[in-house]
């Protein structure tokens, strides 16, 4: 429990403001450290725009750091993505094995999931049929079905951890409880409290593209709400 | 790795003809009528109304055409195809070569179904199959890698100047020009002319030419350099890519 595979050391992430010659550039993450280490579950807590989705994208590998400095075990992180390179007019069946195969799958892992993907997704019939033809939410319960397929080093969760109607939501998120219960490495970015306390053994608040505090998940949690009772400029440093 | 990527091209091609057969009525057929239509609004140009070129001018004119559309159709799908996928892009990390590969082998099959038509018109009207077709696949090839090379090049690029798809399209309407498509380079001053025959794509067409109409077999040396050429520029496209890749994920949506 003691080896650290990723390790932020103040990074920090710009991104383009817009399509112009000579645009400035803004620091969506100004100064981010933290250490994961194996078998961790860090939960990411700030408000909207506070560079969450950002940090996790950068764990991923998906962004790389414009200052600081990122160490990585040789580990996979996957972002879990929902319908992740669907495309319209092609059936169920295949786009579970496209979007597999964009997620890092090789083709026979998929090909061997496509019935647990099936009786998962509950689409019968229509697993055959063109996407096109389905509604959101079975939309939401294929993808769901195919992401969880997916088994990486270090998984990153953005929010979802449930979808579909009442049913389906108990399902997937019961799945995706199992998930993470088997000692896997997870970073989870939520606003939800209660989720964050019964998921994660540390937590992580950043504010502004800073991190705040990280620690013990009570603490940085009780940190965070004096925070944003205190009112939004309060939490500028 | 390598094959898993294997894999997500050939797949991601699949999908991507299979879905352009759904997205019309006709579907397939367009892989055929459309090129077909294409080629019979040059022909009523140049040849009824211009009366350009001799007895050879219709195959002539549809050889080269044929081999013009393979390399135009790769860089106006390929080449926008990273620019297309920013949103994918930023939810997973991938090599992203592979989004201009997909658009280049789709093109690729339906060129060759362009391409078998072509060989039965070509064989029907006079110029049957000879000894020099074995030549046919070495000049493909080399095509096929300067038309992927091209095609990153501007995949690269796009995303950072997306205004490049207002020029795109009429820089490729003055190639098709300059490249001996629909009229012979050989009225031009032989100056000029020398200038015009570095373009790799003179190169190729002349050789496909030669093969299909006369029998003859391609200018090995020229193809040579074309090869070397292309696969420089093939090397540089793919590392221009992969150079850029950071900075994709960082536009503004």
């Amino acid at each position: 429990m003691s080896e650290p595979i990723i390790r932020l050391d103040n990074v920090g992430v710009a991104f383009n403001a817009q399509l112009r010659v000579g645009s400035s550039r803004f620091w969506a993450l100004e100064d981010v450290s933290l250490t994961l280490e194996r078998g961790e579950r860090l939960g990411v807590v700030g408000r909207n725009g506070s560079g969450k989705s950002t940090l996790l994208r950068t764990i991923a590998g998906i962004i790389t750091p414009d200052r600081g400095r990122l160490t990585r075990a040789p580990v996979s992180c996957q972002l879990l993505s929902l319908a992740l390179g669907f495309v319209p007019h092609l059936s169920g069946r295949d786009n579970a094995v496209l979007s597999g195969l964009m997620l890092g799958l090789r083709r026979r892992e998929i090909v061997r999931c496509l019935p647990a993907i099936l009786e998962f997704s509950e689409l019968g019939d229509f697993f055959d049929q063109p996407i096109s033809s389905y509604s959101t939410g079975m939309l939401m319960r294929l993808g769901f079905s195919v992401a969880i397929q997916v088994d990486p080093d270090v998984l990153l969760i953005d929010e979802v951890l449930a979808v579909g109607d009442a049913e389906f939501q108990q399902k997937s998120g019961a799945a995706l409880r199992e998930r993470i219960n088997s000692g896997k490495t997870i970073v989870f970015v939520s606003h939800g409290d209660a989720q964050i306390r019964q998921i994660c053994d540390r937590a992580l608040w950043i504010e502004h593209g800073r991190s705040m505090l990280e620690g013990e998940v009570d603490d940085v949690l009780a940190a965070y709400h004096a925070a944003l009772q205190a009112g939004p400029a309060a939490a500028s440093p | 790795m390598r094959l898993h990527l294997i894999e997500l091209t050939l797949f991601s091609t699949y999908a991507e003809l299979r879905a352009e057969r759904a997205r019309s009525y006709l579907g397939l057929l367009w892989w055929i009528v459309e090129p077909a239509m294409n080629m019979g609004v040059y022909y009523l140009v140049f040849a009824v109304i211009f009366k350009l070129g001799g007895p050879d001018y219709i195959p002539f004119l549809l050889i080269g055409l044929t081999l013009w559309q393979w390399f135009k159709s790769c860089i106006s799908h390929g080449g926008y195809s990273i620019w297309q996928q920013l949103p994918l892009i930023r939810q997973v990390k991938l090599p992203l070569q592979v989004f201009p590969s997909v658009q280049i082998l789709a093109d690729t099959v339906k060129f060759l179904c362009i391409l078998a038509i072509l060989l039965i018109v070509l064989w029907s009207t006079g110029y049957p199959p000879n000894i020099a077709y074995l030549a046919l696949l070495p000049v493909l090839l080399v095509e096929l890698v300067f038309v992927a090379a091209c095609t990153y090049v501007v995949a690269a690029v796009v995303p950072l100047v997306p205004d490049l798809r207002f020029i795109i399209e009429q820089v490729l309407q003055v190639v098709m020009f300059l490249s001996g498509i629909v009229f012979a380079l050989d009225g031009l001053p032989p100056v000029l002319r020398r200038w015009f025959e570095l373009n790799p794509l003179v190169e190729l067409v002349a050789a496909g030419r030669g093969i299909l109409m006369r029998g003859e077999w391609p200018d090995w040396f020229g193809l040579g350099r074309v090869a070397l050429i292309s696969l420089v520029l093939y090397a540089f496209g793919a590392w221009l890519i992969q150079r850029l890749t950071p900075r994709y994920v960082k536009l503004p949506t």
